[in-house]
């Protein structure tokens, strides 16, 4: 699944009758776990960004993100969005933006990064700050 | 071999850590005495009215020198800028406008800029000189431009840098063609015609 399929789909918990708790705004992505950390969620259109650990989101399907009735989303943590990102290689040259990324969305592993100038394994991701994504290189 | 750039072209690049955190931007570029190396950086901070950094970046911290930014290891690796261009001067301050002569005296030119070697080595591998009439003849209208290599041996008397004869034998017009006259291909020749 896409990182882009998933942003905007309503977070539902999981309990009978239960109204959903906003929309997917993000996916904090563990660069040295390789997998999704936390989704954010905003509640509304003047609600401020919340976030819900990984662990409790039960399935993503199509249109909604299931989540446990008992999770609560707390205040989001520091982190930055891999959507748009600028990459650099370990070398120090471009190596273009983030256009999407695909993650199993079972276990929340990363499988890809698409960027403008092609795919870059997971396996090659070294971290992900506030002025880019720096990737090894290939 | 790795790529070249003009060491005028690193000043405003800005300093990344692996981590993907930018800590500052290049101010300027330290080489040591004789001219030989890339010894380390002076810096600025990152907002639009920030002044330059009391810290400055050393050549050992430096994971590579890249054409977009400069790949740091560890954001507390930085020195205190005083202490390092105390013995060594930043470019701007000592090696541009630097007379360039050669071994027998003649003038080359000045220096425009400094070439250095991107990535992990950090050599100086030439000069961009504002060639001298003698050296480089043609129209009298534009002073001709051309990029010098360093040499083996390359001595600092004052101000002036002196280089060996044969080390002005080639010269190239631009960065590529200089890159190809320090891989080893030679550049154009100097004067007229055997």
């Amino acid at each position: 699944m896409l990182f882009t399929e998933v942003r905007g789909l309503p977070v539902v918990p999981s309990a009978a009758g239960a109204g959903p708790l906003g929309t997917v705004a993000s996916l904090d992505v563990d660069v040295a776990g390789r997998g999704v950390r936390h989704v954010r969620l905003r509640g509304g259109r003047l609600r401020r960004e919340t976030a819900l650990a990984w662990e409790a989101v039960e399935a993503i399907g199509p249109s909604t993100v299931r989540v446990r009735s008992t999770a609560r989303p707390g205040p989001a943590p520091a982190g930055h969005d891999l959507l748009g990102h600028r990459v650099l290689t370990e070398g120090g040259t471009s190596h273009g933006t983030v256009l999407d990324v695909a993650f199993d969305p079972v276990t929340g592993r990363l499988l890809a990064v698409f960027t403008t100038r092609g795919e870059v394994t997971p396996g090659r991701l070294m971290g992900l700050g506030d002025h880019a994504l720096v990737v090894r290189t290939a | 071999m790795n790529e070249l750039m003009a060491a005028r072209s690193i000043t405003t690049r800005p300093v990344v850590t692996l981590g993907g955190d930018a800590v500052a931007h290049v101010k300027d570029t330290v080489c040591d005495a004789a001219a030989a190396r890339v010894t380390g950086f002076t810096l600025t901070g990152r907002g639009l009215l920030s002044g330059p950094l009391k810290d400055g970046l050393p050549w050992a911290a430096v994971h590579a020198l890249g054409h977009d930014a400069v790949m740091i290891r560890d954001p507390l690796a930085l020195v205190n800028a005083a202490a390092m261009t105390a013995r060594q001067q930043p470019l701007r301050a000592r090696l541009l406008g630097a007379r360039v002569l050669t071994e027998a005296g003649s003038e080359v030119g000045t220096v425009l800029d400094v070439v250095v070697e991107g990535g992990t080595g950090g050599r100086v591998l030439g000069f961009r000189v504002a060639a001298s009439r003698r050296f480089v003849p043609g129209q009298t209208r534009h002073r001709r431009r051309v990029y010098v290599p360093r040499g083996g041996t390359l001595t600092v008397s004052g101000r002036d840098l002196v280089l060996p004869e044969d080390a002005v034998r080639h010269v190239a017009d631009d960065l590529p063609g200089f890159g190809s006259l320090v891989g080893g291909v030679p550049g154009q020749w100097r004067g007229s015609l055997p």
